[in-house]
């Protein structure tokens, strides 16, 4: 079942293999600009951000949110009022079967244009910001401590 | 340790991971720690190609939206074909997709995460603590000038 599922897509880049390339490019650059930005920043600049990000909405979730109701709203109306709202519903569940398994569905060109990003772009960002704040300066490099010592700091790193 | 997990969880508002069975994130945690251990001193290529797999691996999300299609689609098939109340069965799995997005909460997700299956946000940490223990982060010590270029550069 494991190997099944690995020979479809990679879950993190899935999305972005069916984005035009202008909009992940614009994405990365906006990155990019921000730990520009952030270079000299005060540290609580950057505790800010890490927290915004933390809030940040990424596109499976905005999907999940945006199919549910779709889907809710358009069984309910088969149910009570026509059959044929049926179809809506059937679309939206198969399209949402299409982005688990390939990464594209309609709403994902739409969203990408408005700026939702999948979470591989939020955890590119909140990791380098917390390597630009220093978090990683405390791991000591391979073969300078005991490796569940290391582990122990990295995961204390990863975590702060 | 268990406290820790939940802070962990919470800090990152990660809500899935905090609604997660203390148990369960328990022995996620541990695998997690033995993992990290024996991959501290292998090879780099070793370590790119458990990386590589990490990208590829099925988060809760995707695991998610799979099952929600399969029961949908299979309850309005019931519901157009055979009797109207199969109806329910779609708008059930139409309403927990709702709240799993809202809330971080669903039905079925206490099962998936006794297989194992995990956030994006507890895959992508064990990807960056990977990154670290190979030293990826480690010439990020310099002067503020060239620590965001550095930084900048942290491969993705």
């Amino acid at each position: 079942m494991v190997n099944l599922a690995a020979s479809f897509a990679p879950t993190t880049l899935r999305v972005e293999r069916h984005t035009d390339r202008y909009w992940n490019e614009l994405n990365g650059l906006r990155i990019e600009a921000r730990l520009v930005r952030m270079k000299d920043a005060q540290r609580v600049e950057i505790d800010e951000r890490l927290a915004e990000l933390d809030r940040e909405w990424d596109i499976e979730r905005a999907l999940g949110a945006n199919a549910g109701t779709i889907a809710l709203a358009s069984a309910a109306l088969g149910y009570a009022v026509d059959r044929r709202f049926l179809l809506l519903t059937t679309l939206v569940f198969a399209f949402l079967a299409n982005h688990a398994l390939y990464g594209w569905c309609p709403p994902v060109p739409v969203m990408r244009r408005l700026g939702v990003r999948t979470m591989r772009e939020i955890e590119r960002e909140r990791y380098a910001l917390k390597a630009l704040r220093g978090d990683f300066s405390a791991v000591p490099p391979a073969g300078w401590a005991a490796g569940h010592d290391r582990v122990r700091a990295v995961l204390a790193a990863v975590d702060a | 340790m268990q406290d820790y997990i939940a802070v962990a969880a919470q800090r990152q508002r990660d809500a899935v991971r905090h609604h997660t069975d203390p148990a369960v994130a328990r022995l996620l945690e541990d695998r997690l720690r033995a993992r990290l251990e024996q991959y501290e001193a292998v090879d780099p290529r070793t370590v790119q190609d458990r990386l590589d797999a990490l990208e590829r691996e099925w988060d809760t999300d995707r695991t998610l939206e799979l099952d929600a299609a399969a029961w949908g689609i299979v309850g309005v098939a019931l519901g157009a074909l055979h009797r109207r109340g199969w109806l329910i069965l779609p708008m059930f799995a139409a309403a927990a997709m709702l709240a799993h997005a809202l809330t971080g909460r669903h039905p079925v997700m206490p099962v998936l995460r006794r297989l194992g299956v995990r956030t994006s946000r507890e895959i992508a940490r064990e990807r960056y603590a990977l990154k670290a223990l190979r030293g990826d982060f480690t010439r990020l010590d310099a002067p503020a000038v060239d620590r965001a270029a550095k930084a900048r550069e942290v491969p993705w």
